[in-house]
């Protein structure tokens, strides 16, 4: 009863006028910012922090959280569409995502990434409202011992991503972990392959990276192919799933909302380390994994599902401990504190207005973004039939602006040209860019963790046998290695007239 | 980061155009003429640090009632990277007119000079200090299991256990990592240093889960957690008790009268504005810092809102500051490159 008197108190707050429309707002700003390669939720988030200074706290909570997982909303869009992930989480969307659209079934993918998001942010707010102080406990158990263990996990599984060769994917993970390391050493601050340049001391961001990689990569690939490759635009059939479709992906979805929200509540990985290992899982449980990376349902539903999620259980950490679990959370609590509001545990008490609000809030967010998103998947869809000469220049300026505005440095718009040019290799080469970006989000994560879990022992490395935790996940990522390894072993010998077919 | 940053630059374009139009009419006359109308067009504070963090949390707190004071629009300029030297680097190239303000803080300007040799600013040459504005206390603070509740206890156990005590950082060259190590040789502590990335909130949340027993945080970044029970403090940095924590003992009454320090924010400008804009802006500043509402807010998360009472000893502060930073940093060996 009193967790139903707590909703009617958030929705109370979060359906007056005004924070429907700040929480409007911010969800098409998010839908926006998603849908521009680049241009990111921590940007946006950073350019509008000092606007809600002059806003109530619920209103400039709601509209912030609303940019957030709006993005995640949009960001599906372009990398379906054309093949360009708009945020990080939805690098693992672009794999399935645009080969469905090549193959005439964009509108269905949208459809498909916006009702799995829907699902997921559902059920997302259900678990944040009867159990985040819970959840909020099992974050803090994790120690860098158990998430050094779990990143391994992580890794391993990435290589499942990739639907071609897994030598090139291993190749690919290990140059992502190199590129990875550039930057200032966080123990001893040592620089690290600098080359005495002063912005390289924070490394290469994300962005620059998968902005070259997808969007100038595949720009320059699709103009070697010609307008002539385009027949698929002219089939665009099935805007809307069929109840068949939709059965077949209630199921990845749904899994993928429980991944999701669960890696979610964990510092670091959050949306990016969800997405994708939903992806693995998916395709480890299908009847037909050939399917994956070649437009497969299930590789949209699973990965949306769980970004979302992600997006959403993230707020748990950062509402009930103040503890920031990523860039964005921390920009949440500078906003709080802006208000003259502490975050931390006495916020829920304190302020159970702006607790309740902002939960309510992201329920009626995700129903907005779905109202929102539907009718507009037909005019997403139309997008495909303009010309390249004028689809191509406008995604290379989106992309630089994009990438531009993330430090206001130019470097960061030449180093994404070169990686534009080592995507298009890349690709000829048939290595995927996928398992490269998880090897340089999670190999940074997975140095740190293991240097500080070993700091913490004093160097003893049993520190990750007797933690049940960190044990837990060795253990899978042990299976996981002989299931990989087994198939591999037998393959070789098909893979010959695989690739002779090809 | 856009709106603002290009909106202040078409500001600063316009300005400049009539600025160049002026000077060209005005070529004979004297510069104090420019100086006593001072200010007439829009000033500009660079933060080093992204929106969000306590230096744009003292930068926005002022905003308002400087302009009001000085009867022109501030805008705020946010740029950060490279632990703040971006921002210092450009801030000290600004044109020293008096129209570009630096917000620096005790990891600029006291500490980076000694971690990065690279580094091309040398902040007592290159500014010219305004006034303090933010006083932000260290507090030590630990896992409500961990066995010590002061710092005679906590002396008395790592002294018992050499070696094996952990204590977390925000950062390698943070500002509360050498307060641990200060108060670490003062006390003579063999404990061992585990460094996080990303601010105080990563490392808080491991001490908060028990696999770090304690650290030196912001008091506002600590204050809450120590209020709701999460963290037990053991120490304030401060010469006197701390008003919203009045039960936690300063470390000079706990024997550790070395251990006073502060994460502060100040306002300094480019070596050659002239001393009138200097005094200038040292009185808004201070005027500033008389407003209630700022006081109140920073009290709330237990800053204190502070200025000096001349430019002059707003520069022996730092000097002392750097000093004092800069020999620990010496002892223990800590360089980014």
């Amino acid at each position: 009863m009193e967790l139903f008197n707590e909703l009617l108190l958030g929705f109370s707050v979060a359906l007056t006028p005004t924070n429907l429309a700040y929480g409007f707002l911010g969800v098409l700003l998010g839908t926006i910012i998603g849908v521009l390669p680049g241009l990111g939720p921590v940007a946006t988030i950073s350019i509008l922090l000092p606007v809600t200074f002059a806003l109530p706290a619920p209103a400039a909570l709601i509209m912030l959280a609303g940019i957030y997982y709006g993005a995640q909303y949009g960001g599906s869009t372009t990398a379906i569409l054309v093949n360009l992930p708009g945020e990080s989480s939805s690098v693992v969307t672009a794999i399935d995502g645009y080969q469905m659209a090549r193959k005439g079934r964009a509108g269905l993918a949208l459809a498909t990434a916006a009702l799995s998001s829907f699902l997921a942010g559902t059920l997302a707010t259900v678990v944040i409202a009867v159990a985040a102080p819970a959840l909020a406990e099992v974050a803090l158990d994790f120690g860098p011992a158990d998430y050094f263990s779990l990143m391994l996990f992580g890794l391993i599984a990435a290589v499942i991503l990739a639907h071609g060769s897994v030598i090139k994917a291993i190749g690919m993970i290990l140059v992502g972990i190199l590129l990875g390391t550039m930057g200032i050493d966080a123990n001893t601050g040592l620089e690290r392959y600098t080359f005495g340049v002063p912005t390289f001391g924070d490394g290469i961001d994300f962005a620059v990276i998968a902005m070259g990689m997808f969007g100038i990569g595949e720009t320059i690939a699709n103009l070697e192919r010609g307008e002539a490759s385009r027949t698929f635009v002219k089939e665009v059939r099935g805007l809307w799933p069929s109840f068949a479709e939709i059965r077949s992906f209630l199921k990845p979805a749904l899994r993928g909302t429980v991944l999701g929200g669960c890696l979610g509540l964990l510092p670091g990985g959050g949306p990016v380390l969800a997405s994708f290992s939903t992806y693995a899982l998916e395709k480890k449980l299908s009847k037909e994994p050939g399917r994956f990376g070649h437009g497969a349902i299930e590789g949209v539903a699973g990965p949306e599902a769980a970004n979302n999620a992600a997006a959403q259980t993230a707020f748990i950490p950062m509402l009930t401990l103040g503890l920031p679990s990523s860039a964005v959370m921390a920009l949440m609590i500078g906003a709080l504190m802006m208000q003259g509001l502490s975050p931390g545990p006495q916020l829920m008490n304190q302020r159970p207005d702006l607790f309740w609000g902002l939960i309510a809030s992201m329920w009626l967010g995700n129903l907005m973004l779905v109202i929102l998103n539907l009718p507009l998947v037909g005019i997403w869809v139309k997008l495909l039939s303009v010309p390249y000469r004028m689809l191509y220049p406008a995604i290379m300026l989106f992309c630089c602006i994009g990438v531009y505005s993330i430090h206001n440095n130019a470097l960061d718009v030449v180093l994404a040209a070169i990686f534009g040019g080592f995507g298009f290799i890349a690709q000829r080469l048939r290595c995927e860019p996928a398992p490269l970006l998880l090897g340089f989000i999670l190999g940074p994560m997975i140095e740190e963790t293991l240097r500080r879990a070993l700091l913490i022992s004093h160097g003893d490395p049993t520190v990750f046998v007797t933690r049940p935790i960190s044990l837990t996940f060795l253990v899978m990522a042990f299976l996981l290695l002989i299931v990989l390894v087994a198939p591999m072993i037998r393959m070789t010998r098909q893979k010959a007239f695989e690739e002779g077919a090809e | 980061m856009t709106d603002s940053v290009k909106f202040s630059r078409r500001q600063a374009g316009i300005a400049f155009i009539t600025g160049a139009a002026l000077a060209a009419g005005l070529l004979a006359a004297p510069s104090a003429r420019a100086q006593s109308d001072y200010p007439n067009q829009p000033i500009t504070v660079i933060v080093p640090f992204a929106p969000g963090g306590a230096s744009d949390f003292a930068a926005r707190l002022l905003q308002p009632r400087l302009s009001e004071i000085l009867g022109q629009q501030i805008v705020v300029e946010n740029r950060d990277g490279a632990a703040g030297n971006v921002g210092m680097d450009i801030a000290a190239r600004a044109k020293p007119d008096g129209y570009t303000l630096f917000l620096g803080n005790v990891g600029t300007v006291s500490i980076n000079p000694f971690i990065f040799s690279s580094l091309r600013v040398k902040p007592l040459q290159d500014f010219i200090p305004v006034s303090i504005v933010a006083d932000t206390p260290g507090l030590m603070i630990a896992n409500p299991a961990f066995p010590p509740n002061n710092v005679k206890e906590l002396v008395e156990y790592v002294k018992a256990r050499p070696g094996q005590v952990n204590f977390a950082s925000p950062g390698t060259g943070s500002v509360n990592r050498l307060e641990m190590e200060a108060f670490r040789r003062e006390a003579g502590l063999d404990m061992i240093h585990v460094p996080y990335k990303g601010g105080a909130g990563p490392a808080a949340a491991d001490v908060m889960g028990g696999h770090v027993s304690l650290m030196f945080v912001t008091i506002s970044s600590g204050i809450n957690h120590v209020k709701g029970g999460r963290l037990k403090a053991l120490g304030v940095t401060t010469k006197q008790r701390v008003a919203q924590l009045p039960d936690v003992p300063t470390m000079t009454e706990q024997g550790y009268p070395k251990s006073v320090s502060s994460s502060w924010q100040g306002i300094l400008v480019p070596a050659g504005t002239p001393e009138p804009i200097v005094n200038k802006l040292h009185a808004a500043v201070v005027e500033a810092m008389k407003d209630q509402k700022i006081r109140d807010r920073m009290a709330e998360s237990g800053v204190i809102a502070v200025s000096s009472a001349s430019p002059a000893e707003f520069k022996a502060y730092i000097a002392a500051d750097a000093a004092k930073w800069g020999a620990i940093i010496k002892e223990i060996g800590a360089k980014a490159d």
